[in-house]
């Protein structure tokens, strides 16, 4: 679903992000973990073309589109539909003067989609919200209810990739649970394929197939997550295992 | 006698109290005060800091009632460790950590930098200037400054990254001083402090020994929370009840979220002793080990 | 992960390529320069009456035209731009003076002492501020004096209302706790912490204003409320000229002008600054929410 070859992003000149290859597979998930300035976020954007400003080379085919080279009217469709972008604070990222529910009726019909109501039940049964939610405004939701109506929504489009930037990193412990055992299920039942950046390792070490450790804008090491987490090649994988506490 | 004590305190911003009725000792050896967002504990700290005044009970600073104490020697002897977004944005950082010291004691700045591991040189920086993991050290800096037998942490490493959130966890260990961590990170609490309270909707749901609490919790949200921190290739974090639930507003305040909850759960639970700590749960025996 | 402050670098070319802004800048600084260079670029004397050439259109010698008393209009608009500064300075000095100091301390003491002071600024907020500034035109002599004080005492009202909301968002810091945890005395707080921190808003209020005052000064000396005859002010000369508007444009139309670049020069940067520092500081989103309410109730005069 995600295919990235030599992916590099550059901001007047200096490499934030270079990324020699990246695939993630329908049902599959896979972590960029790293530090603040490793260019992980900076990676995930440039898989949805989202760094504006910024000069990027490379291969970066995600649902089949070529984002390079694709025209800003087809990734605008895979945008949100087939590839959903969640953030950390969705919170933020949500209208705040309009209930949850007209948001996400509009952005289904925004995609052409004429089967509002079945679908948005459906979706919101995936993420375990109440449906009375739709009725509230974004301020009246908790940051992991509001989460998963983040998730809901990509589902309800149909999305087939689930891009994740920090997306538990602001919640209590015990909503990031609930909110990764979502992630878990739909990933399972309905063969999502699932980029997930991450600074938590401990997380990311109970989710993703394969781990991408990034560091000043390099992948310093990949592989499977067993073996990246157990067996670190690379002395600053060792650093950030070693930092846990 | 203990330095600072919180008894049977309520606390609360206009009418509405957010902390009912917490008796808290901070002990030797380090005490944590373990909740989620909403769940009091910055309120609390604030008490502890003279910031706030409870509505009902007391802060005792040793012998005396912290309204009524000497706040001159109570500021030299109780300093907070805020987050690193502490720091006021337009001042140079050797002049926030100046701020407490008399005129004839500025070339200790050079002094407390480097005691936090610190460049002194930094001194000219403003805190954008910085990095996170060194304006946090600046704010130890400034707290250490006045000489402080007490440290209250709130949250002092959560905005850091793992690397630089290890290196500042072992500059903590190392100071000579009596703690107060608030956090919601279980493994910051185990490893810095002996004792530790845990607190939901306001209240301690349990409190003991940091490690017993973590081993075999006895009351239900201690369990939920110990189980929802991920481990390193441990299995995935288990979501326990339902984390939506508001607390209940009479009863036990779990008990919406409990999965244990029954009937009897509508009276409120008293705070008993139970294998060398306190729990406020009617079904404590009830909580399975592992 | 934290997101800082962008650097400097990236946000200074924020207020450049608002061409707006660089160009309200670029006309308050030769509106500046000419005010003050006045002695030197006047053509002519600034009270050089010449009776025989009343009312010339514009021309080589008179770029602007004569008035009806002979005297060039372009040398009185220079004259008279000192004039408008020298009220707009003033008034604003003084209201932002008077007006955060009260709003920075009612905003960090909180409690009954910003009770009374949101009163005492309520009361004078009640009034029309022009009709409280007639008023107190009417009640003391007329002159640039006079217009100063009836404008400042209609205005600071506002700065205090801003920074008290402003102070009162600074004061929940947490640096200004650690500072209190510190034992440092409140005044001292102030000084330090809660003032620095919230002049950003106001300094942005000022430029937005610098436009109102000078409408407002030019309208009372219009009414005959503000400069007298012979001092030279936009407003007076726009008031002299008006009869004369269908037959001799120039004497009403290059004062008229001078007043409405120059305000209009004020807003665009004000406006311009608002967007480039509400980015650039630090924490500024906070500041943004209670900074516009007051600004956008507020009447342009």
């Amino acid at each position: 679903m995600i295919e990235v070859r030599d992916l590099k992003v550059r901001y007047a000149g200096r490499t934030v992000a270079d990324v020699p290859e990246l695939d993630v597979g329908a049902g599959e998930c896979v972590a960029i973990v790293g530090e603040s300035g490793s260019g992980k976020s900076t990676t995930l954007l440039a898989l949805l073309g989202l760094t504006e400003g910024a000069e990027v080379s490379g291969r970066v085919r995600v649902c089949g589109v070529d984002v390079l080279e694709a025209p800003p009217r087809e990734l605008r469709r895979i945008r949100g539909a087939r590839a959903a972008l969640v953030l950390q604070s969705p919170q933020a990222a949500l209208s705040p003067a309009t209930r949850l529910g007209v948001l996400m009726r509009r952005a289904l019909r925004l995609h052409g989609r004429d089967d509002g109501e079945p679908a948005m039940a459906l979706a919101m049964e995936a993420v375990l919200l109440d449906p009375a939610i739709l009725r509230r405004y974004p301020h009246e939701v908790s940051g992991g209810q509001a989460q998963r109506f983040a998730i809901a929504l990509a589902i309800a489009l149909g999305a087939e990739v689930i891009l994740a930037d920090e997306p538990t990193s602001a919640l209590d412990v015990t909503v990031q649970a609930e909110v990764v055992g979502v992630l878990r299920r739909l990933r399972v039942e309905r063969d999502l394929a699932l980029l997930l950046v991450s600074h938590d390792l401990a997380l990311v070490s109970t989710i993703a197939d394969r781990v991408l450790v990034m560091k000043d804008g390099a992948v310093v090491e990949s592989g499977p997550a067993a073996r990246v987490l157990a067996e670190p090649a690379h002395p600053y994988t060792r650093e950030l295992l070693e930092a846990l506490p | 006698m203990t330095l600072l004590r919180a008894e049977a305190v309520t606390l609360g911003y206009g009418r509405r109290p957010v902390v009912h009725d917490v008796t808290l000792d901070i002990t030797e050896g380090g005490v944590g005060l373990i909740g989620e967002s909403g769940s009091g504990k910055t309120t609390l700290a604030r008490a502890f800091l003279g910031l706030l005044t409870p509505i009902s009970g007391n802060i005792w600073y040793g012998d005396q009632i912290l309204k009524n104490a000497d706040l001159r020697a109570f500021r030299k002897d109780v300093q907070p460790v805020f987050q690193a977004e502490s720091l006021d944005p337009r001042m140079r950082v050797g002049r926030s950590v100046a701020e407490a010291l008399p005129r004839n004691a500025r070339h200790r700045v050079a002094e407390l930098l480097e005691q936090v591991g610190l460049d002194p040189t930094l001194a000219a920086r403003r805190p954008h200037e910085l990095s996170g993991g060194q304006r946090q050290r600046v704010v130890i800096a400034r707290a250490l400054a006045v000489g402080p037998r007490l440290l209250i942490l709130d949250e002092p490493t959560s905005a850091l990254d793992v690397t630089v959130q290890a290196r500042i966890l072992d500059l903590l260990t190392g100071l000579d001083t009596e703690r107060l961590l608030i956090t919601h990170n279980l493994a910051v609490v185990e490893r810095l402090c002996r004792t530790s309270y845990v607190l939901f909707a306001g209240r301690v749901v349990e409190s003991g020994p940091t490690g017993d609490l973590l081993a075999k919790p006895a009351h239900p949200y201690t369990r939920a929370l110990r189980d929802a921190v991920p481990k390193l290739g441990g299995p995935p974090p288990e979501a326990r009840g339902r984390t939506e639930a508001v607390p209940a507003a009479t009863g036990c305040a779990y008990r919406l979220r409990c999965p244990l909850a029954a009937p009897v759960c509508e009276q409120p639970p008293p705070l008993r002793e139970l294998d060398g700590r306190h729990v406020a749960c009617h079904r404590a025996q009830d909580v399975p080990v592992s | 992960m934290t997101h800082h402050a962008p650097p400097l670098r990236r946000s200074l070319p924020r207020l450049l390529p608002d061409r707006f802004a660089a160009f309200g800048a670029v006309l308050i600084v030769l509106v500046v320069l000419a005010a003050v260079l006045a002695p030197w670029l006047a053509p002519y004397p600034l009270d050089e009456v010449r009776p025989l050439e009343r009312l010339r259109p514009p021309s080589a010698e008179h770029w602007f035209g004569t008035d009806q008393v002979g005297r060039d209009v372009l040398t009185r608009i220079l004259y008279g731009g000192r004039t408008s500064l020298f009220i707009a300075a003033s008034v604003l000095a003084v209201s932002a003076l008077a007006g955060v100091t009260l709003g920075v301390v009612a905003g960090y003491a909180g409690g009954w002492l910003r009770d009374v002071i949101m009163r005492v600024t309520d009361i004078f907020l009640a009034f029309p501020a022009l009709l409280l500034s007639l008023a107190l035109a009417v009640v003391l002599q007329p002159g640039v004096n006079t217009v100063i004080l009836a404008i400042a005492v209609t205005w600071w009202p506002w700065y205090t209302r801003l920074s008290a909301s402003v102070a009162a968002s600074i004061a929940t810091r947490p640096y200004v706790d650690a500072a209190r945890c510190l034992g440092v005395p409140a005044p001292l707080i102030i000084l330090r912490h809660v003032l620095p921190n919230s002049l950003t808003p106001v300094l942005v209020q000022l430029s937005l204003d610098a436009g109102g005052v000078i409408l407002t000064a030019a309208a009372l000396s219009y009414l005959g409320l503000g400069a007298q005859e012979p001092t030279a002010e936009w407003g007076l000369m726009v008031q002299q000229g008006q009869t004369l508007f269908t037959t001799n444009w120039w004497v009403v139309t290059f004062p008229g002008l001078a007043i409405l670049l120059t305000a209009f020069a004020f807003n665009v940067l004000g406006e311009g600054l608002r967007g480039a520092l509400d980015i650039r500081s630090g924490g500024a989103r906070q500041e943004r929410a209670t900074q516009e309410p007051a600004s956008a109730e507020r009447p342009r005069p």
